[in-house]
């Protein structure tokens, strides 16, 4: 897609610690633990343009909830300037908030004793809306999101795939051009997150021509859907790019994944080997310039498992984390 | 903060606050047996107060009370006192617990992201205390009608709704201190409970001025509470008003605003203070 030039989000070197404070003795004595400064966010500079779908990747815990607060004004950066539409953050935060439009993770962001109306009627007062245009505003997006039958009903009877279209309803209630979507789809079945992630990339981005943040800790989620993604790893930007352009950075064409039940000793094979087990199953993902090179010695080293399946693929985005970070985007380093 | 606001963030402002009303009664009103509890609860607790008062006096008058008040019936002379105090209820509890409130729903987030200021939110809770304490105002009036048969001059209704007014002017800046502490201390009842006890204390309620310690006394000329409440008993039951009632009124006036001021920069601090520390949707 065609990107213009203006940037709707831009963050300048933003910093964003916390302390941990030291633990006491019986809670109220001297400190037997030091305070601990955590770097949630360290040093991001980050600039997306009008009109871009951008994702932010990494794992749980790598910062990137955290940087989305300090967009959305719900943190205060230690220091950095970020700015919305020109509007800077801390200078004029009504400003910025005006043109944002946001869901935050959690179940209960919304009021569970309302109904679905009546929450996006009380967030539409706060963005402005006179009754009027809200009562427009909710009808249209009941319809769209196909909640029109159960508008009235209270969330707490919704199920969680309603409740997140609920949120989202609510972060365009005021028909933001800037959207901050934090893990819009997590939790949800296949076919919610399915219908999640097309209205986001086909009426949002592209028929409306919003720019969407989106965070992810899933990279199929950000592969499909973003123009360009920056990885996120212990509080830094470890790339940005696109999707395309990320993959490219893996030196390696190829991965074989073999999976087998037990363990198989892989090491030495290919360029790099990963292995992730799971019940007594065990993924692992060979990379290789070209696969039928390592074939025979594959097939000789797993002597001590059981294959149940080799597949080719090329590199992934999980695959560029990998190896731009050494660590996997979910559950623990298992590389060997 | 916005001291100067433009005509359209003003009315964007009052809907908001509205609608926080609106949202509350929609959701208090879910909890129908809580609020039907709200509306009995304050005369369950003042029945033993009359009821001990009477015991010690042997009946419902007193010479001496009618020496230091003008008023011999101790009865209508608590009851009114404690009716009225209601409305410190809606500062500390009410206004107080607006925000603690919207981080138990776990909503906190999602407001605080709306192009409107934090306090906003504590006016509008301020809208919906008042309003809900004056209806429970008028049932307590008819119940005690009924039972003690507490007779109030109607005619002096317009100058109570003056003390009620100037009264719930400077507990709104008690509600913005108290909602704004309540967000860094998260057992926040406790400052309330606190607050709520010293300022009952040092305010007339059911006893004279006259009977606390000297330095009470002097805390007691600094709290709004007194002189509203001296002034709603002056006019509904001809209780003698210690200073004049253009005293009062500039009292109370100038006292709301040092509240309101005072409150407003301790929300703004305690709102930034949690935006750096990130405790904002703790609970």
């Amino acid at each position: 897609m065609g990107l213009k030039s203006e940037r709707a989000i831009l963050a300048q070197d933003i910093v964003k610690t916390f302390k941990k404070k030291g633990r006491r003795k019986y809670g109220i004595g001297p400190k037997i633990t030091r305070d601990e400064y955590i770097h949630a966010v360290n040093g991001v500079d980050l600039a997306v343009h009008e009109g871009e779908l951008f994702g932010l990747l990494g794992p749980n815990g790598a910062g990137k909830t955290t940087l989305v607060k300090c967009l959305s004004t719900l943190l205060l950066p230690n220091s950095g300037n970020v700015s919305i539409n020109g509007h800077d953050i801390v200078e004029d935060p009504i400003a910025a908030r005006e043109c944002l439009g946001i869901t935050t993770g959690g179940e209960r962001t919304l009021y569970w004793k309302l109904s679905g109306r009546d929450n996006l009627k009380y967030f539409a007062a706060l963005y402005g809306l006179s009754s009027e245009e809200a009562d427009k505003r909710i009808d249209y997006l009941m319809k769209i999101m196909g909640l029109e039958e159960r508008q009235h009903e209270r969330i707490e009877k919704y199920s969680t795939g309603m409740r997140q279209k609920v949120s989202i309803s609510r972060a365009l209630i005021h028909d933001p051009p800037v959207l901050l979507l934090d893990e819009p789809t997590l939790g949800l079945d296949p076919s919610f997150s399915r219908f999640i992630r097309s209205f986001i990339k086909k009426d949002l981005n592209q028929k409306q021509g919003k720019t969407i943040v989106l965070t992810t800790h899933y990279m199929d989620e950000a592969d499909q859907l973003c123009d360009r993604i920056a990885i996120m790893n212990e509080g830094k930007i470890v790339a940005v790019d696109t999707p395309e352009a990320l993959k490219r950075k893996i030196p390696q064409d190829e991965v074989l994944e073999v999976k087998c039940l037990g363990h198989a000793d892989f090491s030495g094979i290919g360029q790099r080997v990963y292995a992730d087990s799971a019940e007594g199953v065990t993924i692992y993902r060979i990379h290789a310039e070209n696969v039928e090179d390592i074939m025979s010695e594959v097939i000789q080293a797993s002597h001590s498992a059981r294959i149940l399946s080799m597949n080719v693929s090329k590199p992934t985005l999980e695959d560029v984390f990998i190896h731009l970070t050494g660590a996997r985007l979910t559950g623990e380093d298992d590389g060997q | 903060m916005d001291l100067l606001l433009s005509t359209d963030r003003i009315v964007r402002y009052l809907r908001a606050m509205n609608a926080e009303n609106m949202k509350e009664w929609k959701i208090e009103l879910t909890y129908r047996v809580d609020f039907v509890r709200g509306m009995l609860e304050p005369l369950i607790f003042v029945f033993p107060y009359v009821l001990f008062a009477m015991a010690l006096v042997g009946g419902r008058t007193s010479s001496v009370l009618e020496g230091l008040t003008g008023v011999s019936d101790g009865v209508t002379y608590t009851i009114i006192g404690y009716i009225f105090m209601g409305f410190l209820n809606t500062a500390v509890w009410g206004m107080g617990f607006a925000l603690r409130k919207e981080q138990w729903y776990g909503t906190l987030e999602s407001i605080f992201v709306a192009p409107v200021p934090r306090w906003v939110y504590v006016l509008g809770m301020a809208l919906h205390s008042t309003v809900h304490q004056g209806i429970i105002l008028f049932f307590q009036i008819a119940v005690v009608y009924v039972l003690f048969g507490v007779i109030l001059h109607v005619q002096g209704v317009l100058p109570v709704l003056v003390f009620i007014g100037l009264m719930l002017f400077s507990l709104v800046g008690l509600g913005l201190m108290v909602s704004g502490l309540a967000l860094i201390f998260k057992e926040g009842w406790i400052v309330s409970e606190v607050l709520y006890s010293l300022i009952t204390i040092v305010t007339p309620i059911a006893y004279p001025l006259a009977v606390l310690p000297p330095l009470l006394q002097k805390i007691s000329l600094t709290m709004p509470t007194t002189y509203a409440i001296t002034g709603i008993r002056h006019f509904l039951i001809d209780e003698t008003m210690g200073v004049g009632l253009w005293d009062s009124y500039s009292r109370l006036i100038l006292i709301g605003v040092c509240w309101i001021v005072s409150g407003l920069l301790m929300f703004q601090v305690v709102d930034k203070k949690v935006r750096r520390e990130g405790t904002l949707a703790e609970y």
